[in-house]
């Protein structure tokens, strides 16, 4: 290429010797992603799993090989905290996905084609307040002398206010739950894609009850953007110390929460065992996903 | 010329007259600001720096920093925080060593500081906080503020003054107490409290062994069980919301915390004088290597000078409640009847009553940000997150 531009530099009118440049950008265009993915994600990926075995000094980490962080981890109350993060995070998904899923095929079925994206947005207006504040403004709603509370007292409903509602596992759901119900009314919208229209013409004219052509009928075929929007609820679930930090009870912590509190202790080792750990457990969940409903389909709906 | 041409020579003429004004008009400024790697904690007097930067003549380029001691080690050790800060901050007693021993800050020069005269004896050679500003027995750090928490409690509700930590565990406020999400002050101040009590053997609260650390995460497991605590805060604005809010009656933590949740809703929120003893801390204002090498000592000596002055003290005392580090504070605000208000004084005079009546207490404990068995205290703190 070097030598073509040189020979045609005389002859060539300018301007033309464009081309050339833009053919051989053209390859990198594609490549592109590839490279920002090994990059920001490959690299870092291999270098928390290389960190995980080096010896904790003081202040850092030095090269070597150990388990001792896997070993600190496994076979500690770290275990116990994280499967209960997992746990928490799995009410939270079933619960997002009781209440946003039928929103989002409510949507599709029922609101007129032009405005269905516009009504889908409107789930994007509270990521327009920052999350701290977001969690932040549920403690006056669930707090002991709280909105929820208060207003359930002046009914004579209740004559002691509830305190499981805050600082407890189930506060910790709630705010899971509100924070996140956007993704599955969103990943829910577009798996809707895969469910023509007609479908529900066509299960009324076959006189199928609504819990069926569900189960049957819009479940399979909206699979994989539900599990898509799921694992995003669970990674964030494990992953996001803020509303455990805030809405937890002493100590709560999630998977995220032990990573952090690990570096604070200047157990970096440790903290990239633990991260590597959720990778891994992550990387699985999405295997077994593809596996189970092929999440290329999210990209190729039918309709 | 053309117009930019113009434009330039105007901005160059302007910044040379503002040059010589500074040089004959105003206090000596070194030529750059100090690069000062601080909490807001740090600052009193004006909502920017400005107030700071009349009292020492030096402009001070501030960069926002976190309590963290993994933030300063990661910066100062690891990173390249030599490149960017002239002066950081940090826990004294513990952060000082471990930034000394790495070559991150230099040794001072106690004579370049005139206020070092003034500075409260606990920090003279041989005096009970003598280590906490010193590496090696060299004065590596000036101290700043410094506190001994306590236990906070609403005395509205409770109606009494609360002298001893066994509240804290007491079944009555079984659900509506909270101590910090922090393995440190949480267990060090636990350990005094079984120490002095006689409920656990315990020798140094400050460094336990790893029995000790198991001694005292059992007795918080046990209570937690319970259903003791209702929660453990994390941050200023947390641990407030839970006593202003009544959310909790005692409370583990921060004066700071005390002060923003009685002036949240007006409530007799207090912080009382815990028989048994404190956990004892402090925060010190450092030289960074980078800052020696670039010449900015002077700088850094004017700002330490300032923090060692009364009009400093005065100020945190009346402001965030900590305790100033120098002496002679009540004589400068009497000597400066207008600096404060009746009110304030009142407060003021009322909190260092009771600072020096929490200082005295001979059970206290002085923070220790690097115990020796820190994997220990990581391991059973998992287990108290857990329980």
């Amino acid at each position: 290429m070097a030598d073509l531009s040189s020979s045609a530099g005389g002859a060539v009118p300018a301007g033309t010797d464009k081309t050339p440049w833009r053919e051989r950008l053209a390859p990198w265009a594609f490549r592109a992603p590839l490279i920002f993915m090994v990059a920001f994600f490959a690299i870092p990926m291999a270098m928390t799993v290389v960190f995980s075995v080096f010896e904790r000094t003081m202040f850092w980490m030095e090269p070597g090989f150990t388990l001792f962080s896997y070993e600190n981890f496994f076979f500690s109350a770290r275990l116990t905290n994280f499967l209960n993060s997992m746990k928490y995070s799995l009410i939270s998904v079933a619960i997002c996905f009781v209440f946003g899923f039928p929103i989002a095929v409510f949507v599709r079925k029922s609101i007129p084609e032009v405005a269905q994206h516009r009504v889908v947005l409107l789930f994007i207006l509270p990521f327009m307040v920052s999350e701290i504040i977001r969690v932040f403004a549920l403690r006056p709603v669930l707090q002991r002398n709280g909105l929820v509370n208060t207003t359930l007292m002046d009914l004579g409903i209740i004559d002691e206010p509830i305190t499981a509602l805050l600082y407890t596992h189930t506060g910790v759901v709630i705010g899971e739950v509100l924070s996140f119900l956007p993704f599955i009314v969103f990943s829910g919208f577009l798996a809707m894609e895969a469910v023509p229209k007609y479908i529900f013409e066509v299960c009324d004219d076959l006189g199928v009850g609504p819990w069926r052509r569900f189960v049957d009928v819009i479940l399979p075929l909206a699979a994989p953007g539900i599990f898509a929007g799921s694992v995003f609820i669970f990674v964030n679930g494990l992953g996001v110390a803020l509303l455990p930090n805030i809405l937890g009870g002493a100590g709560a912590v999630n998977a995220g929460l032990i990573a952090t509190q690990a570096i604070t202790a200047l157990d970096f080792p440790l903290a990239m065992a633990v991260s590597a750990i959720m990778m891994a457990t992550l990387t699985t969940l999405l295997w077994i996903g593809h596996k189970l409903f092929d999440l290329t389909k999210i990209l190729t709906p039918l309709s | 010329m053309n117009q930019t041409d113009f434009n330039r020579r105007q901005v160059m003429a302007m910044m040379g007259a503002a040059a010589a004004a500074g040089g004959f008009g105003m206090p000596a400024r070194a030529q750059e600001a100090l690069k000062l790697w601080a909490p807001g904690i740090a600052k009193v007097g004006a909502q920017d720096w400005s107030d700071m930067e009349a009292q020492s003549g030096i402009g001070i380029n501030a960069i926002a920093k976190s309590a963290r001691a993994d933030e300063s080690i990661q910066k100062m050790v690891v990173g390249d925080g030599n490149a960017l800060y002239d002066a950081m901050t940090d826990n004294g007693g513990g952060m000082e060593d471990a930034l000394a021993s790495q070559g991150a800050i230099v040794e001072l020069d106690i004579s370049k500081i005139p206020n070092w005269s003034g500075i409260l004896p606990s920090y003279q050679e041989g005096g009970m906080s003598a280590d906490t500003i010193r590496y090696e027995g060299r004065v590596y750090a000036v101290p700043y503020i410094s506190n001994a928490d306590s236990l906070a409690f609403n005395y509205d509700v409770i109606g009494e003054e609360l002298t001893s930590w066994e509240a804290l565990f007491d079944s009555q406020f079984r659900g509506r107490a909270a101590m910090q999400n922090d393995f440190g002050p949480t267990l060090t101040n636990t350990a005094i409290y079984l120490k002095q009590s006689g409920k656990g053997s315990i020798d140094n609260p400050s460094d336990m062994t790893e029995d000790e650390v198991r001694q005292t995460c059992e007795f918080l497991i046990d209570l937690k069980k319970k259903g003791q605590f209702r929660t453990f805060w994390d941050g200023v604005q947390n641990g407030a919301d839970l006593l202003s809010s009544e959310e909790v009656l005692v409370s583990s933590c921060w004066e700071v915390i005390q002060i923003f949740a009685a002036r949240k809703n007006g409530q007799d929120i207090r912080y009382g004088t815990m028989k048994e003893g404190h956990q004892s801390w402090n925060n010190v204002v450092m030289l960074t290597r980078g800052g020696q090498e670039r010449g900015m000592e002077d700088a850094f000596y004017s700002l330490a000078n300032v923090y060692l002055s009364p009009w400093f003290g005065a100020q945190t005392l009346a402001g965030l409640g900590f305790t100033p580090q120098m002496e002679g504070v009540q004589e400068y605000v009497d000597a400066n009847p207008d600096m404060f208000d009746a009110d304030t004084k009142a407060i003021m005079a009322e909190r260092l009553e009771r600072k020096q009546a929490r200082r005295a207490v001979a059970g206290n404990s002085w923070q220790n940000v690097f115990p020796t068995n820190i994997r220990a205290y990581q391991d059973w703190w998992a287990r108290v997150q857990a329980a």
